[in-house]
């Protein structure tokens, strides 16, 4: 099969490393890794626990967060496999957007969460794909499960990149695009945040 | 052809519905033949398969259709399902291709869906068999209107002009009055646990908005003078297309026009659709009716208009279960901002993960579930808001409609014509038995 050469896969192989994160050696990946995993983590646990303020205040003002469309194409294709920035998209936000999507959870009549829904959000296979000292982009693959009600139950997994930086003696976010494994969405909807 | 029957799911009389009609298998299965095996059936825009070999994929019911440009430019839809076993043909869903290869045992076919080769043909079928009979199947009638590819498989259908009527056809001027439209790539897509019909009946909702939406109206994400219980005009089209949902009188629309032309510029909510509509052209496209009408147009059976330069598909997945599909549109030629803005607000409205549609899944689902239990299936449903309150007006224009307040109007007309069609044994029978838009008191 011909090499995929789609974005989000490309840089799955690692050839992406920018020349500074090469030039750390061995300690110093695993420091760096540590911080990034307990980020991460510690971000993940303030919306499995609906604490989304708090959340908030770990995205840097200019973040961006998206999750393109995906399709399904033939093997040939394949480049045409997800929408491009600017176009269409289920999430296609800045700051701004999300804080309303945070604040639409607080006032009251947000249906699609009250009752509200019960996440459980699991980061694994987290890779750092390079850091300028400033910024460290990193992928990561997530199963975000959710369940509502008695019954009612939506699993998406799938994979992200984000990019954290260095802010207030620890990082924030700053970038994070959402590669998610469906291209029907499977679920009435996509309330919860990834 | 299927039986004619005298089912009075919908009581007309009474504006009370019979609730099995969203659950029940027997009813889903004669849909899908009477309803979606009729009618014509939203495609895509001609701008999404531009180029020889480009297709798309869609589904008339529960059948797959490939939609797909030829060598002469005409567009065809196929039933992507191989006359040697069944087989789908096509399982990508978009693309462009020369020819169509069956990946089961290898028979292929050109963009008309002619079947052209078949592998070891000489060796292994050595009885006669002409290819000519064995191609893709082809809809019955493909056509266009202003770039909206429609399709049905019934060869008695009446032309699409005829069977969109004024009605369906201003749908889609609404569209085309935003100037050459272009499709932008992405055609957003979720499923929900609802019958159809009820994401259908909420195209002519304006009463869920203020409860539904509540928490987007409070953080502004809508404006809640645009969807605020308000003057409403409802229009109903032969075959049970309607538009329904906001409405301005003709001295607002005036007055509209000469704060446009004023320093006063934008004020009012609609001042932006009134700038779009008082060029002598659109106007004249839309009537003088239609110009002052800003509701959700539904395209019977599935397909709603809305006034973000989006349409959205409701494809039936059994009685429990539809597929939302939102196609995004923008006029080829407005400034980059503009564009901008229009595609923030498609994206962040509705779809799965939009800030206004992600309320409304749930009730659908609800209300499905809601005729599941063998007690609560026996409970009427209440259609009677506004009933008996209005009357049709008519006018030279001949774009009779009703200007009122929040009603139920477009949803009892969507059952009743869904019913007729469901009566009906075939389309000279539809022809002959469906109710001509309602005149006088209504
Ligand atoms: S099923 Fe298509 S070639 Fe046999
Ligand atoms: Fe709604």
């Amino acid at each position: 099969m011909a090499r995929v050469d789609a974005e989000p896969l490309a840089a799955a192989d690692g050839r992406n490393l920018t020349s500074s994160y090469q030039k750390l050696d061995m300690q110093q990946r695993m420091l760096l890794k540590f911080e990034v995993e307990e980020f991460l983590f510690m971000e993940a646990d303030l919306l499995d626990s609906r604490r989304y303020d708090e959340w908030l205040e770990c995205l840097t003002d200019d973040i961006h967060y998206w999750m393109p469309i995906r399709r399904t194409t033939t093997a040939r294709e394949v480049e045409r496999e997800f929408t491009k920035p600017g176009g269409m998209a289920f999430f296609d936000d800045d700051k701004s957007v999300l804080a309303l999507r945070v604040k639409r959870l607080a006032i009251g009549r947000a249906w699609a969460e009250d009752p509200p829904s019960r996440t459980r959000r699991l980061i694994t296979n987290i890779k750092i794909l390079g850091y300028d000292g400033e910024e460290v982009s990193v992928a990561s693959n997530f199963q975000l499960y959710r369940s509502r009600l008695n019954s009612e139950e939506d699993n998406w997994i799938g994979r992200r990149e984000d990019k954290l930086r260095r802010a207030d003696g620890g990082f924030k976010l700053s970038q994070r695009h959402i590669y998610l494994e469906q291209t029907v969405i499977l679920s009435q909807n996509m309330s919860s945040l990834f | 052809m299927s039986a004619a029957s005298n089912h009075n799911w919908f009581d007309t009389e009474s504006g009370i519905l019979d609730r099995r009609i969203f659950t029940d298998e027997e009813i889903y299965q004669e849909e899908l033949q009477k309803i979606f095996g009729r009618a014509w059936n939203f495609m895509c825009h001609e701008s999404q398969v531009p180029e020889e070999g480009d297709f798309f994929m869609n589904w008339i019911g529960e059948d797959e259709v490939i939609i797909v440009r030829d060598r002469e430019g005409t567009i065809n839809v196929l039933l992507n399902s191989c006359p040697h076993r069944g087989n789908t043909v096509c399982r990508a869903e978009l693309g462009t291709t020369k020819s169509f290869v069956c990946s089961y045992h290898g028979w292929n076919y050109d963009l008309n869906g002619r079947l052209i080769g078949m592998p070891s043909e000489e060796h292994f079928y050595r009885n006669p068999m002409d290819k000519n009979d064995w191609g893709l199947t082809p809809a019955a009638k493909v056509e266009s209107y202003k770039g909206f590819v429609f399709a049905t498989l019934d060869p008695e259908a009446p032309p699409l002009v005829d069977y969109l009527g004024w009605v369906g056809r201003l749908g889609i001027d609404f569209m085309a009055a935003q100037g050459e439209l272009e499709f932008l790539d992405g055609v957003h897509k979720n499923r929900v646990q609802c019958n159809w019909k009820l994401a259908v009946d909420n195209v002519y909702d304006w009463y869920h908005v203020k409860v539904s939406h509540g928490s987007a109206l409070k953080i502004g994400m809508i404006g809640e003078e645009s969807m605020a219980p308000m003057d409403q005009m409802v229009l109903l089209g032969e075959f049970g297309h309607g538009i329904g949902g906001p409405g301005i009188t003709e001295e607002m629309f005036q007055e509209s026009v000469a704060r446009l032309s004023g320093s006063e510029g934008e004020q009012i909510w609609y001042d932006r659709n009134v700038r779009q509509r008082m060029k002598p052209e659109v106007t004249e496209m839309l009537g003088p009716v239609g110009k002052r009408s800003f509701g959700h147009p539904n395209i019977f059976p599935n397909l709603w208009v809305a006034l973000t330069r989006q349409v959205c598909l409701r494809i039936p997945r059994g009685p429990y279960e539809t597929e939302l599909w939102w196609f995004n549109f923008q006029p080829k030629h407005v400034p980059v901002e503009q564009r901008q803005n229009a595609i923030f607000m498609q994206n962040h409205l509705f779809g799965p993960a939009g800030i206004l549609e992600q309320d409304d899944g749930e009730n659908w689902s609800h209300s499905t579930r809601g005729a599941k239990g063998s007690f609560a299936r026996t409970r009427p449903l209440n259609f009677t808001m506004g009933k008996g309150q209005d009357q049709v007006l008519h006018d030279e224009s001949g774009q009779s409609r009703i200007e009122t307040v929040v009603n139920e109007h477009g949803q009892r007309w969507t059952y009743q014509s869904w019913q007729e069609w469901m009566n009906a044994a075939s389309w000279p029978e539809l022809m002959q038995n469906h109710s001509l838009p309602p005149t006088g008191e209504i």
